[in-house]
């Protein structure tokens, strides 16, 4: 309870300053682009848990060992302010801040959880040094094309598919740039306060990497070109390429080879029994490769389809999906076979370790892509103030299919968001077995 | 051959040559009625125009409002800027018939088609392009009257291919070369839209002050497109630049 207060009374210290700070950006830096900018946003999300899947049946075998977050409350404000040095030079230095205020409540089965929270989002410095303009600070460094997949994504690493496009909190870098009539070329060190840590500390996006990008505009089609050099994933390197082919359809393509990847891994001893710990970790993994390719097509009646296929070497092996399902079934059997503890300690006890050992069976669930093999379809349209969207993930391996469907309203300042999302397929489809069933979201954004 | 039959043929091969004459020359005359017309909405030279944008549904209540900052530069090459709270953030990026798009907070500049170019609330091809003279083959159709003016009626057809409209019949004022209006068709050809250009002072027309665009497709919108600003800027390469377009540069 103390801790909340100091939370609560934390958050509302900066978000003052923060507010007061925004409306210092506003008055200073009105001239910029899109220097000084506002948001004020109330969220609602719903969530309906799955009656199926591992999640599910460790809730069954002892109540509230997973518990679901059934519905979040969020409102939160978000300043977005740059200053620059008093000079007329087109490059002067500029310090650049964006910061998130937020207080949420979040209902757990039958109970409430209050929280309120700032934190700052980007910040960071830039300045120009010849033909170089370098950055440092926390910042969202975002490559490659993709819609549904960006393999060379390899500093900001966001997430894809949200039911919402929420602000990205940036990553602690140091960036160089340069940029010619043609041509663009930028050197990234991401998470360089990592570059000592623990490979246990520093995994997927946290790692501490060098990272490179040059980019090449020939006529109608831009072409990316990517390295990446991780303190324990070592090298990796990639290419992009968008071509508008005519005045409706795109072509894009990405390919990424990865000498060493995190993912995760069950622990060998775990086999089909309940284990003690958490048999699941990350771990530093052999090499992979990742592919997209995608088309986006556009017509004169605001109609757009995009469609993509992609192939994500990192995820879990089909093997490892069928090792996994056999330890669901055999903790699922466990404590029903004959020769067990008969009395009641020893049966709570039994039922509590196979809940346990079940819900840690969500773990690899944390992953950007489940199956290898994914397809995607969307569907837009884009009148006036609407944008109506409607979108299916599919993976062949299994027919699991996630269904998305999504409408916005833009007015003057007022955006209205509302977005559906179910996950489904065959019982034994990994997106039939996640903890939800069913999420949507409402949000109302005013932008100052 | 009588002297009347001599002074015949001396007409008629006069005629003829300058028929022909005119045949040859028309291209480079509609032409050069396109540069004067482009001069108007200042289509010729490096600029940073400041625009307002006013949309009024068909019964006349408004709709909305936008603001756009456009960097007009040489070479069918121009950067908009939306500056409305709506909008902030977003970028266009057009060099001849490539576009780009930066969304608000994506930090991540999207290759778009031509058809992309023309979703959402504005056509960015309506605020950004301020020249026919690069984009467009023509042809003189004849005089005709509008209003109280006389006007060249000019019948225009694409020659890029990332153009927002495929076809274009434009009238300019005879006396001056002004545009007066213009009926724009998509490449369906179908009629999208129809302008009408708007000046200070119409008896000598300096600069258009204003489009209005009625909308002809779908909503039957009225869109007003008022030039607030416009002066001289050349920005650096790097800006046009499309990865260039994730940075936030100074505008002053």
């Amino acid at each position: 309870m103390a801790r909340r207060s100091i939370l609560a009374r934390r958050g509302v210290a900066v978000g003052l300053v923060l507010a007061l700070a925004g409306q210092f950006a506003m008055a200073q830096t009105r001239v910029d682009g899109d220097a000084a900018r506002v948001e004020l946003r109330l969220r609602y999300d719903l969530s309906q848990a799955n009656p199926g899947g591992p999640i599910a049946d460790a809730n069954a075998r002892a109540p509230g060992i997973a518990a679901h977050a059934s519905s979040h409350a969020v409102a939160e404000a978000e300043l977005r302010g740059t200053w620059r040095a008093p000079s007329v030079a087109a490059g002067r230095p500029a310090v650049t801040a964006a910061a998130v205020i937020d207080a949420e409540r979040s209902t757990l089965s039958h109970s409430h959880v209050t929280r309120a929270d700032a934190r700052l989002i980007e910040g960071f410095a830039a300045g120009d040094f010849g033909h170089w303009q370098a950055s440092a600070g926390r910042k969202v460094v975002a490559w490659d094309i993709g819609y549904g997949f960006r393999p060379n994504d390899v500093v900001q690493q966001e997430v894809r598919r949200t039911l919402l496009a929420l602000p990205q909190q940036g990553r602690p870098l140091l960036e160089a740039e340069r940029y010619g009539a043609q041509t663009a070329t930028a050197l990234v060190w991401v998470n360089p306060h990592h570059a000592n840590a623990a490979s246990d500390a520093q995994r997927g996006a946290a790692e501490s990497a060098v990272a490179a990008r040059a980019y090449a505009r020939d006529g109608a089609a831009d072409w990316h070109f990517f390295g990446r050099w991780g303190r324990h994933t070592r090298a990796s390197v990639g290419t992009a390429l968008a071509w508008v082919v005519s005045d409706e359809l795109e072509l894009h393509a990405s390919t990424r080879l990865l000498q060493r990847r995190d993912g995760w891994q069950i622990d060998p001893q775990a086999m089909l029994a309940p284990r003690a710990i958490q048999p699941w970790r990350q771990a530093t993994l052999g090499r992979a490769a990742q592919a997209l390719v995608g088309a986006s097509w556009t017509g004169e009646q605001q109609v757009s389809l995009i469609t993509e296929w992609w192939y994500d070497g990192t995820a879990l092996a089909n093997r490892e999906w069928d090792d996994w399902r056999s330890r669901n079934v055999a903790l699922a059997a466990f404590g029903s076979q004959g020769g067990l503890p008969q009395n009641l300690i020893t049966a709570t006890a039994t039922a509590t370790a196979t809940a346990a050992n079940l819900a840690w069976q969500a773990t690899p669930f944390a992953a950007g892509n489940l199956r290898r093999n994914n397809v995607l379809v969307r569907l837009a349209w884009q009148p006036a103030r609407w944008v109506v969207s409607l979108e299916a993930l599919v993976a062949p391996s299994d027919r699991g299919q996630v269904v998305t469907a999504a409408g916005q309203w833009q007015g003057e300042t007022l955006r209205i968001n509302a977005a559906w999302r179910s996950y489904g397929g065959p019982a034994d489809a990994l997106f039939a077995q996640l903890p939800q069933r069913r999420a949507a979201v409402l949000a109302a954004t005013w932008s100052f | 051959m009588n002297r009347a039959t001599a002074i015949t043929l001396y007409a008629a091969t006069l005629l003829i040559a300058f028929f022909g004459m005119s045949a040859v020359h028309a291209g480079s005359d509609v032409t050069a009625l396109l540069v004067a017309a482009d001069r108007y909405r200042g289509g010729q030279g490096n600029l940073q125009v400041e625009t307002e944008v006013q949309v009024r549904n068909r019964d006349g209540s408004p709709d909305k409002e936008r603001r756009y900052t456009v960097f007009a530069q040489a070479q069918r090459k121009s950067l908009v800027l939306m500056r409305s709270p709506a909008e902030q953030g977003q970028k266009v990026l057009m060099l001849g018939d490539d576009f780009w798009l930066l969304l608000p907070g994506s930090q991540r500049p999207l290759r778009i088609t031509a058809s992309q170019k023309l979703l959402g609330d504005a056509s960015t091809g309506d605020i950004a392009t301020l020249s026919w003279a690069d984009d467009y083959n023509g042809k003189l159709v004849g005089e005709e009257r509008c209003g109280a003016q006389t006007c060249l009626h000019l019948s225009l057809q694409a020659a890029s291919k990332g153009v927002s409209y495929q076809r274009i019949e434009l009238w300019l004022g005879k006396a001056h070369g002004e545009p007066i209006a213009a009926d724009l068709y998509v490449h369906s050809d179908k009629l999208a839209k129809q302008a009408q250009f708007v000046y200070a002072n119409a008896d000598a027309p300096s600069t258009v002050t204003e489009m209005v665009l009625h909308d002809r497709l779908s909503h039957h919108k009225e869109t007003r497109l008022r030039y607030v600003s416009r002066r001289a800027k050349s920005v650096p390469e790097a800006w046009l630049n499309p990865m260039f377009l994730a940075r936030n540069p100074a505008l002053e």
